[in-house]
């Protein structure tokens, strides 16, 4: 490797805010994709020694073993909750979450709605993959309808249990947020067999520096990204981006649904 | 980082960490030259890890990084440019 | 307020005695009757009095409010919130997690009658909910009973020693009537330890992290947490139990009682020496851990009819037993609803237990 590591020189490699560990995520998953996305942006904003991440419940529950920074777990859903406490008391910090579909649209739903509603200066990644996925398929706020969970055996019915929930919308129905996004992030099917895009992770990079730097000046930052389960969809990896394309991007239209400070197109 | 623009052959690579590749082919598919794919070796957790050849079934390694930023294992370890 | 001394209901002297002690956040939800204890601090935070009180905020739910205490404390704050019995339960959730977590913090419980919405009036009934720690898994427990409104306001001091020296969340269990009875007092000092605990999650230093979490997958790891959370409660129950006799020396006949039923059995003990029976008082401050060996050694000194007054249909009972393990000859006697026991009855359950 000597030799070669000498003619070549990093254009992109190792992160500070990784600790190496590999991750307990199933093959192609955004979770994993996501966590780079956050190591990456951490790294580059230098704010590694002054973040202290709150780690949900859900697949995102041993994020803090991945990423390098301090962390605090948070009971289900709470999450915005301990990020508050957090951010009164050190409001020098930063601190963001990620939480997957069931924690925050569901049981967590009253917490991230008031924090969003308070404009707290905290920062929530929002993973939506329409399922519980650590518990195993069942049934999720954002399931489509339709959907074969393992709780609706039949497919998702909306005359028992309602439409999909939209929380960037929720989110963006208050005044105080200052930037709301939704990215599509995984990558997405061409016309051309076999061959996919990956604007959702680029354009993804750059949705989660600028979460950060709305939180550095003050503002609510949360960023929904629609997201694949293949295991639990039982559908193969390609196979669920495909779905995700055709199914989950029209429910959950990506885009930029509050920009206060600006923040996009710089 | 800014680079010099890198010259000579195979100008770009890409470091692949073989052990942490699961193999779900999202680097492979989202290559435009098609410089990474599927080997039939079985690493340490039993999948088929990807491996990367600077000359690819549509190109040479451009060095764009769409592998490393889709990667959800960080397996793509590096994305180098050659010193000119 | 500034001066020392004063005239207040048992929960504004509370919420000055955390001021005092250095309190940084109190996150709040309204409920009686506890609300003169956000009620006091809010006053007090928008005054901007206590320098070290840098946040209120009243939360949507006690669920949120009490996961803000978490996040708070995790940065080494002193943190804390009060509640009643419905509240409580919700506190339950964030009490688990913290004390796997082990993040120190102080919990008020106004003990409220219940079960469900029950009524305002006070009740002990919360005992076993406190004592045994409500949440699921098992985690230690610190609960303090104040018994009058000069401790309401010196509890969240030692409340917040204990929480810090042990890491694990303290709580004060007191009830309607002492949170709303009013009293003289002297305010402790202003005091403002500074704590700053080596664990606290405040940023990465170099490779140094600071991980909270209660999440240990590995069965070997969560077994070496268990015991070492065992281990914490021990250590607590060796060190920490406290207690107060009343006039036991001589006693033919002990009442055993907490907070507001302790009261009531000092009046019943002059009652009944004026009718030469010889009554005492044994006192746990501390319910948990329960001081069950100085209650054991007065039962081994020969005191050994016990009677213990409760406003719940018998739980602090049980611990007595324990304690008295076979030795005495234990009774209860008590009400509930919110209503207090009179004189009369305990009187007459004394002398009984002598007959």
């Amino acid at each position: 490797m000597s030799a070669a590591a000498e003619v070549y020189v990093p254009k992109l490699g190792a992160l500070t805010a990784l600790t190496g560990t590999p991750t307990h995520y199933c093959a192609g998953c955004e979770h994993g994709t996501l966590t780079r996305l956050i190591a990456k942006a951490i790294d580059e904003l230098e704010i590694r020694e002054r973040t202290v991440m709150v780690s949900s419940v859900g697949c995102s529950v041993l994020a803090h073993e991945y990423l390098n920074v301090d962390a605090v777990q948070a009971p289900h859903g709470r999450a915005p909750a301990v990020m508050a406490g957090i951010k009164r008391v050190r409001p020098d910090l930063l601190t963001f979450a990620v939480q997957g579909d069931g924690d925050a649209a569901s049981i967590g739903l009253l917490e991230l709605l008031y924090a969003a509603n308070r404009g707290e200066p905290i920062t929530v990644f929002l993973v939506n993959n329409a399922i519980y996925g650590m518990t195993g398929g069942q049934m999720a706020p954002t399931t489509p309808i339709g959907m074969v969970t393992t709780t609706s055996p039949s497919g998702r019915d909306a005359t028992s249990t309602g439409p999909p929930i939209d929380a960037t919308r929720l989110v963006a129905g208050f005044e105080r947020p200052a930037y709301v996004k939704r990215v599509f992030l995984p990558i997405a099917p061409t016309p051309i067999p076999r061959v996919y895009n990956a604007r959702g992770a680029l354009e993804g990079a750059a949705s989660v520096r600028h979460a950060f730097e709305v939180q550095e000046r003050g503002g609510f930052a949360f960023v929904e990204f629609v997201s694949t389960c293949s295991v639990n969809w039982k559908l193969g990896i390609l196979d669920a981006k495909r779905y995700a394309a055709d199914v989950l991007r029209p429910l959950f239209p990506p885009g930029v649904y509050r920009d206060r400070f600006g923040v996009e197109g710089r | 980082m800014t680079l010099e623009r890198p010259s000579g052959p195979d100008r770009f690579r890409v470091v692949v960490d073989a052990e942490r590749c699961k193999g779900c082919e999202l680097c492979v598919v989202v290559c435009p030259p098609r410089n990474l794919r599927l080997t039939r070796a079985f690493n340490r957790g039993g999948y088929h890890p990807v491996e990367f050849s600077f000359h690819g079934e549509r190109g040479d390694c451009t060095g764009c990084g769409l592998c490393y930023w889709v990667c959800p294992d960080f397996a793509i370890a590096e994305v180098g440019a050659r010193r000119p | 307020m500034t001066d020392d001394r004063a005239f207040l209901k048992g929960n504004e002297a509370l919420a000055y005695g955390a001021l005092r002690t250095g309190l940084n956040a109190y996150f709040a939800y309204p409920i009686t009757p506890s609300s003169e204890i956000p009620e006091t601090l809010a006053a007090e935070f928008d005054r901007r009095s206590y320098p070290a009180f840098r946040t209120f905020l009243q939360a949507a739910s006690e669920l949120e409010a009490i996961s803000m205490v978490i996040g708070a404390a995790a940065t080494g704050a002193k943190a804390m919130t009060a509640t009643s019995g419905p509240g409580f339960s919700l506190k339950q959730e964030g009490l688990s997690y913290a004390a796997g977590m082990e993040l120190p913090m102080l919990i008020v419980d106004v003990n409220r009658a219940g079960p469900g919405l029950g009524n305002l009036g006070p009740e002990q009934s919360d005992y076993f909910q406190a004592t045994r720690g409500g949440g699921h898994g098992g985690y230690p427990t610190i609960v303090l009973a104040p018994a009058s409104v000069p401790e309401m306001a010196a509890f969240p001091a030692l409340g917040f020693d204990l929480a810090f020296e042990y890491r694990t969340p303290v709580t004060v269990l007191a009830d309607a009537f002492l949170g709303q009875l009013k009293e003289d007092l002297v305010l402790p000092d202003v005091a403002a330890p500074v704590y700053a605990p080596e664990w606290a999650a405040t940023g990465a230093r170099g490779a140094t992290r600071h991980v909270l979490s209660s999440l240990h997958l590995e069965l070997a790891d969560q077994s070496r947490h268990s015991h070492h959370l065992r281990e914490k409660r021990d250590r607590i129950a060796a060190r920490e139990p406290r207690a107060e006799e009343f006039e036991t020396d001589d006693a033919e006949v002990v009442f055993v009682a907490y907070g507001i039923c302790a009261r009531l059995a000092r009046r019943a003990i002059r009652l009944l020496r004026a009718r030469s029976v010889r009554a005492g008082l044994f006192r746990p401050i501390t319910l948990a851990p329960f001081p069950a060996d100085r209650l054991r050694r007065l039962v081994a000194a020969g005191r050994s009819k016990l009677l213990v007054v409760e406003l719940n249909a018998g739980q602090m009972v049980d611990d007595v037993r324990l304690a008295a393990a076979g030795g005495a000859d234990v009774r209860s006697v008590g009400e509930m609803g919110g209503l207090l026991p009179g004189s009369g009855d305990l009187v007459r359950a004394a002398e009984a237990m002598l007959r």
